[in-house]
């Protein structure tokens, strides 16, 4: 439903005041709401970091020197998440699919990839895949081996998701398409997935943020990522508070801006809803 | 009980074990836990398991088709694997470059071997565990040849020796054998790491289970001059024989053992291996076997 002022056309008569001063009202409430949050995240984050400052254990040159080697594995760390996302959002759709099959048997595949892969921890599956595949004779360089193991781990999560998404989608849409003679396969691709994905997005966004600090994980298998490089220079120079204060801003800093994202992409889906 | 009651009790209880923990002089007590790093054989010392060993004799093979040594100069790069967190033999730079005596001995190996040279950086106990599974060809990490290892990695000869030695933490205040508090080895209890230079960490944080610990010398140096709180004390315990190391489940290396072995021969004959041993080790030159 649209707002009072947001109508148009000859015969919308002028808006009356006590609208126009609650709306103002409104607004200006939420805007020192907005302000006060921000205050309050600065005091708090700056009392911290002078606290540490102000403990004389932080060295400030060490930092100088060492930021910029440390940093440069956020982009690694970046790479590893983009591959991760795609292979596991590829999975998740034909996984969700499969998972809502009337044929049993790929019903029985999809079911079981999701049981064993949520059922085994991630950090097992990493080195599975880089340690105890090699003895199979498959040997994969770190880097793959990473993506790959993150990617199938979160596809079996998001193919539930999808699944649910897929299923929250209400029953009389794909009646009226169907009423329509619509094949199969356009009723999901034109009617079913869309909304499915509305309804889904801050569930898979969710995940994502929680991939991009899952990708710490892969420093265990020598990826020279963010960790990777923190825990080594931290560990070599005796100074690890330093490196994984580091880090640990760089790992918020990314799943901050993400949040931003989802949020904006939720009111932009969310927009026919008004 | 009153409060008061409940109050003396507790403070007359934490009193009382504090009391407790002061040995009779007021010395600090000192736990009979030594830290090693798990895949070495400091370990194996510890546990009365020491089997340190020469390199088995290398001859020269008849042909070197299928050898490891034609798939690296096909190649052009000779993977060699170390340690990222071992000052002074392999360590870190802000530009993210590895230094050190291992890597600068690496680098003039695949000079020798007339290919470019490349260093993975691997978790110590899976270099020693064998494996390699092809992901690098050789290993130019301080390694000790031991019985045991012989049985799954490939040694040539000793690059350089160092001595094995065991250090304290300053705040124990021990600065000579007389004074642990117990025997070494058979009275002390092992307790590892990851590896020999995360017990240095350890006690540079402050934890409290052990105030000993056994490692190379130059790794003892190389903390000591950054200024670590620990000291080492009294003689070398054993010496250690270093080589470089081929897997021996990986393809056929017999050639390139033989021209690894043959480069660092001429490396100890031409002095080369002093001067880095002296560059990187305070002017100390371990390539040569220390006299009994």
């Amino acid at each position: 439903m649209a707002r009072f002022s947001e109508l148009t056309g000859p015969t919308v008569p002028a808006e009356p005041e006590v609208v126009t001063r609650i709306d103002a009202g409104q607004r200006r409430r939420r805007f020192w709401f907005r302000v006060q949050f921000v205050l309050v995240w600065v005091v708090l984050i700056g009392l911290l970091v002078g606290a540490l400052w102000a403990s004389d254990k932080i060295d400030p040159s060490f930092i100088g020197t060492w930021a910029p080697f440390i940093l440069a594995g956020a982009g690694l760390t970046i790479i590893i998440c983009a591959g991760s996302i795609v292979l596991a959002t590829g999975l998740a759709l034909v996984g969700a699919i499969a998972r809502l099959s009337p044929n049993p048997i790929i019903y029985s595949v999809a079911s079981l990839y999701v049981s064993i892969v949520r059922g085994t921890p991630l950090l097992v599956q990493i080195f599975f895949i880089y340690f105890a595949l090699p003895q199979l004779g498959i040997v994969l360089p770190a880097l793959p081996a990473g993506i790959i193991a993150l990617g199938f781990n979160y596809g079996a999560y998001m193919t539930e998701i999808f699944r649910a998404g897929i299923q929250a989608v209400p029953r009389g849409q794909r009646e009226a398409a169907e009423a329509l003679a619509m094949p199969e396969g356009l009723v999901m691709r034109r009617i079913v997935m869309p909304q499915a994905i509305r309804i889904v997005v801050p569930a898979i966004g969710n995940e994502f943020i929680a991939m991009i600090k899952d990708s710490a994980l892969v420093s265990t298998i020598s990826v020279t990522e963010l960790l990777w490089r923190a825990s080594s220079v931290g560990n070599q120079n005796f100074r690890t508070l330093e490196t994984l204060l580091i880090a640990a801003l760089v790992y918020w800093l990314l799943t901050m801006v993400f949040s931003l994202f989802q949020e904006r992409l939720e009111r932009r889906m969310a927009r026919s809803d008004r | 009980m009153t409060f008061r009651g409940r109050l003396a009790l507790v403070l007359g209880a934490t009193l009382a074990l504090t009391g407790c923990n002061l040995l009779p002089g007021g010395q600090v007590d000192i736990p009979n836990v030594v830290c090693v790093g798990e895949a070495t054989t400091y370990l194996d010392w510890l546990n009365g398991d020491l089997q340190p060993d020469e390199q088995d004799p290398i001859s020269q093979p008849a042909s070197t088709s299928g050898d490891l040594l034609e798939q690296v100069r096909q190649a052009g790069v000779l993977r060699i694997s170390t340690d990222q967190n071992y000052a002074p033999q392999s360590f870190l730079q802000p530009d993210g470059t590895f230094v050190g005596f291992d890597i600068d001995v690496g680098t003039r190996i695949a000079e020798g071997l007339g290919v470019d040279v490349e260093f993975t950086h691997v978790d110590w106990d899976l270099i020693t565990a064998g494996n390699w599974a092809g992901r690098w060809d050789i290993s130019v990490g301080s390694m000790t040849i031991t019985t045991p290892r012989k049985e799954i990695l490939s040694f040539t000869q000793p690059y350089y020796y160092t001595p094995a030695y065991l250090a304290a933490s300053t705040r124990s205040g021990i600065t000579s054998v007389d004074q642990v508090p117990f025997e070494l080895p058979t009275g002390a209890t092992a307790t590892t790491l990851p590896t020999d230079a995360n017990c240095i960490e350890s006690i540079q944080a402050g934890r409290p289970e052990f105030d000993l610990l056994i490692t190379s010398g130059t790794v003892i140096d190389g903390a000591v001059a950054a200024g670590q709180p620990i000291v080492k004390i009294g003689e070398p315990i054993y010496q250690e024989n270093l080589s470089v190391a081929i897997d021996k489940s990986g393809p056929p290396h017999a050639a390139l053992l033989y021209e690894i072995d043959r480069i660092i021969g001429e490396m100890h004959a031409d002095g080369s291996l002093t001067q880095l041993s002296q560059e990187w080790f305070e002017g100390e030159d371990l390539t040569q076997v220390a006299t009994p």
